[in-house]
């Protein structure tokens, strides 16, 4: 017989060191994420080029069926490595990442400096890196979805539906393609949006710049490449950068008449600036006033 | 003593949102401490003295005068707040002179003025930093400050001790014990209650946006029937004083306290049963080391009226 | 020994924040106080291993100070000042997240997430938004992310800043009950003396980064001479002539509290046989001991 006395009660339990102390963090940002008004039905939005893309590769393998559609034109039905460039670094799936990084990213350093829930992280056994990794793991989630997973899938369904592996032999290297331009696009916003959220206290005032330094970049570099009429404004956009340096890793010709690397250095640094400033705004020290 | 401030049926309400119900009460000269659980309409009644707010319905006199629209009256009334509320890129100095400007003194007076009140509160050194680089600490003193900076004769403050230190929370008692021997009025609100009383022993009890009780701490706790008294003694013998106890009917329990030698005892008549406590210890030969009333204070005050 | 450090010096640039600090903690709940500015928060900040002294050893838990920091973490509880929690999310899922951040398994920090949150009263609010949450409300909250794990160890900020009487006296109430716990160490550091009086038997005193005092509450109270308070009721002048003549000097305070002196080698009871004799009832009887706060302002310096 045992009675279960009133008062603090011992937990009998061992505490351990996870594997990945940071998951408990992504995976509560992504639940938070979920439960925004409106977001379920906006990312499903998000994913209907993937859709479509997909149905586009359906109908190039079944071109005959179709044919009665079609009028004239079907190169753009043509499944290569520029149907790939052409989905991956559209200016409707950028402008639409940019929307979900302001519904998931917005708020995941800015909520907790504004309601000072960093001194609950780091009185726990967390490292900084951590804290971050966490964070990021977020961004990453939900861009590889619109991203990652789609370029695979691309794949996987094009073998499928050509029922050989011819594709695969022509152009092996697409699956790298596809992968190292998620990842880098992927790098990079996680970069962006945390820089952007550890600046503000306010998660308002974040998707605004969010949304505002995406598109203001794009604007400014358009305006002063008409006033200059040089190329190398497109350097300020942060939409050209990415799409310049898609279409080298997807073998295909620049849009803009400046070297790729240009670009590539411009993407990084704002990656290395990025991460200096979040080092010095998510610190475990001031924690206790 | 006469009422330095008056009110008669005093009620507000915000929207359909309950302040204050039907206050009728009087405020003497000296320290008043004014408590209640959070939301019981303590700064309500704060605000409708002091005339910030107009009461639906019901009235507020001080010293006579009515308080609502009597600006003349409102230089010898002195408010600190709860709530933070400065200017963030002023001086301390800057803040305090700015309003001590509206009481149309001269501007060699208002520096004389300012720079009492910063000595007061002691942050004279800190005059010329901006408000906004202050600790809290320091913001609470200069709430205080501006308080008292144009001499009032009647100090209302909010509670002031919200964010001091040990050392800050024993300077503030003590200038406010001065002023209460200078004659003026203090009504001062605070959570935590050994504060009050090391202020006054005068209270009022705010709950329910109503007055649950008024005056005296000590006389207070007499009038509450349902609670008979406590008493704990500390003595040599516990068990053999016990036995002396229960041949009397006005001794309703005896208890032996987890402490040693503690005996707790309560009573329905206190004149009784100290009245017989002497000469059961010299009879006994019994040593006492201790007699107190765990439950003669503000604390026990507030739990037999408020708490659950 | 939960907390042992010896010689801590810590400075932040040119300002020296802590000057040589040697602290040995026995049982039970234990109060930090010190003025603005001591170094209480320095102390903190070193004892949960963000930052590094200057020099100095010492250890928390047995892990230490400089290069354990990780585990001193893991078993410790914070509950700091600020008001800090997460938007969007109920107080279950709050709480078991922080447990699992500190390394519970995901199942078992929902179990105990439920059990702490009936343990500090938010029994039926636990799957509200933290949002609506009332102060009193969020200050409970604090304290169960800070026992959510079980540490061994507690780290109370101005628990009770924000709250009203009962309120406070609740919180009070469940430290005393997590504090009489043997194996859990209690550490709250307040402005509030009343609550440290209440809850702690221990206090540390820190005054411009040095040790101003330390000791049993009880201990550092006593004062040598044999004064006692007493209230009394009845024939005021005849009692007082009466002690006069046993040579004992008497005060009388605003509020009626007699604080007799009594002459060296004289019986204190001998009080109880005078009030027999003059029939006075005596209705307060306490030998008299220094407060807190004027030993506080005694060690710090201040009169």
């Amino acid at each position: 017989m045992t009675i279960k006395e009133r008062g603090y009660a011992h937990w009998d339990g061992e505490l351990q060191d996870g594997r990945f102390p940071w998951w408990p963090i992504t995976r509560i940002g992504i639940r938070l994420t979920f439960k925004r008004k409106f977001f379920k039905f906006f990312f499903g939005f998000t994913l209907i080029p993937a859709l479509v893309w997909l149905v586009g590769i359906y109908v190039s393998e079944r071109l005959e069926d179709f044919k009665f559609m079609m009028e004239g034109e079907t190169d753009f039905l043509n499944v290569n490595p520029l149907y790939f460039k052409t989905y991956f670094t559209n200016d409707f799936l950028l402008f639409m990442v940019v929307m979900i990084l302001v519904f998931c990213g917005a708020g995941l350093i800015a909520d907790d400096l504004r309601h000072n829930a960093l001194q609950l992280y780091f009185a726990r056994p967390l490292k900084k890196r951590d804290y971050l990794t966490g964070k990021a793991a977020v961004i990453f989630f939900f861009l590889f979805i619109v991203t990652l997973i789609p370029g695979i899938v691309f794949i996987l369904f094009k073998l499928i539906f050509a029922g050989n592996f011819q594709f695969f032999a022509s152009y092996p290297w697409l699956i790298l393609s596809v992968i190292a331009y998620s990842v880098l696009i992927t790098t990079f916003f996680a970069f962006y949006t945390l820089l952007l959220s550890s600046i503000g206290k306010n998660r308002r005032y974040v998707s605004i710049l969010i949304f505002g330094v995406y598109i203001f970049s794009d604007i400014f570099s358009a305006i002063f490449k008409e006033i200059f009429r040089s190329h190398y404004f497109y350097l300020l956009s942060i939409k050209s950068n990415l799409q310049q340096v898609g279409a080298v890793l997807f073998d295909q010709r620049t849009p803009w008449n400046i070297p790729w690397y240009y670009s590539l250095t411009v993407i990084i640094a704002i990656c290395l600036f990025s991460a200096y400033i979040l080092k010095q705004r998510v610190r475990g020290v001031e924690i206790i006033k | 003593m006469t009422a330095i401030i008056q009110t008669q049926n005093l009620s507000k309400w915000y929207g359909n949102v309950l302040g204050l119900s039907d206050v009728t009460l009087e405020i003497e000269q000296g320290i008043t401490g004014i408590l209640g659980p959070n939301g019981a309409g303590k700064s309500t009644f704060l605000k409708l003295i002091t005339g910030q707010i107009k009461s639906n319905i019901g009235s507020v006199t001080i010293m006579g005068q009515p308080v609502w629209n009597n600006y003349p009256q409102f230089s010898e009334i002195g408010f600190c707040p709860e709530q933070d509320s400065f200017y963030g890129e002023m001086t301390g100095w800057q803040f305090l002179t700015s309003l001590l400007r509206l009481y149309h003194l001269s501007s060699t007076e208002i520096e004389k003025k300012a720079d009492k009140a910063l000595e007061i509160v002691e942050l004279s050194e800190d005059k010329n930093r901006a408000v906004r680089s202050y600790s809290r600490g320091m913001r609470q003193r200069l709430k205080v400050a501006q308080s008292i900076a144009h001499d009032p004769k009647i100090i209302i403050l909010d509670e002031p001790l919200n964010g001091l230190d040990p050392l800050g929370r024993r300077k503030i008692i003590r200038l406010i014990k001065e002023y209460k021997g200078e004659g003026r009025t203090i009504v001062v609100s605070s959570h935590v209650l050994p504060e009050i009383e090391a202020m006054t022993n005068q209270i009022i009890l705010i709950h329910q946006g109503k007055i649950f009780a008024q005056g005296d701490i000590h006389y207070i706790r007499d009038l509450i029937e349902t609670h008979p008294h406590i008493i704990s003694i500390r003595c040599s013998d516990p068990r053999q004083l016990a036995q002396k106890f229960i041949h009397h009917d006005f001794v309703l329990k005896v208890n032996f306290g987890l402490k040693k030698g503690v005996l707790l005892v309560e009573t329905n008549s206190r004149d009784k049963f100290f009245g017989l406590l002497p000469s059961l210890f010299v009879e006994n030969q019994i040593e006492v080391e201790e007699i107190t009333s765990p439950d003669d204070n503000l604390q026990a005050v507030f739990d037999y009226l408020i708490g659950k | 020994m939960s907390v042992e450090i010896q010689q801590i010096h810590f400075s932040y640039g040119k300002i020296k924040a802590l000057n040589g600090i040697d602290i040995r903690l026995p049982q039970g709940a234990i109060g930090l106080l010190g003025p603005n500015g001591a170094g209480k928060s320095t102390l903190l900040r070193i004892l949960l291993g963000f930052l590094v002294p200057d020099s100095g050893e010492g250890s928390v838990l047995g892990y230490d100070i400089r290069s354990q920091q990780a585990m001193i973490r893991r078993y410790v509880g914070y509950m700091p000042e600020d008001d800090c929690f997460i938007p969007g999310m109920d107080a279950v899922s709050f709480t078991s997240y922080m447990g699992e951040l500190s390394g519970m398994p995901r199942q078992e920090a929902m179990k105990r997430s439920h059990e702490v949150l009936y343990y500090v009263g938010l029994e039926e609010s636990r799957y509200r938004m933290l949002e609506t949450y009332s102060a009193g409300m969020r200050q409970r909250l604090k304290l169960a992310q800070s026992i959510v794990h079980d540490p061994k160890l507690i780290f109370l900020d101005e628990p009770t800043s924000g709250l009203d009487p009962q309120g406070r006296k609740e919180i009070l109430e469940l430290i005393m009950d997590i504090s009489s716990k043997k194996d859990i160490q209690v550490l709250i550091s307040s402005h509030i003396l009343p609550d440290i009086e209440q809850t702690c038997s221990y206090v540390v005193i820190l005054n411009k980064g040095e040790m101003a005092a330390e000791g049993q509450i009880s201990e550092l109270k006593q004062v040598q001479y044999s004064l006692y308070e007493l209230k009394i009721k009845g024939e005021e002048q005849a009692f007082l002539d009466r002690l006069a003549s046993m040579d004992s000097q008497v005060e009388q305070t605003e509020d009626k509290l007699l604080k007799v002196y009594l002459s060296p080698g004289t019986d204190p009871q001998d009080i109880f046989k005078i009030a027999v004799e003059e029939k006075v009832q005596i209705r307060h009887f306490v030998k008299s001991q220094t407060s807190l706060e004027d030993l506080f302002a005694k060690v710090v310096g201040v009169d």
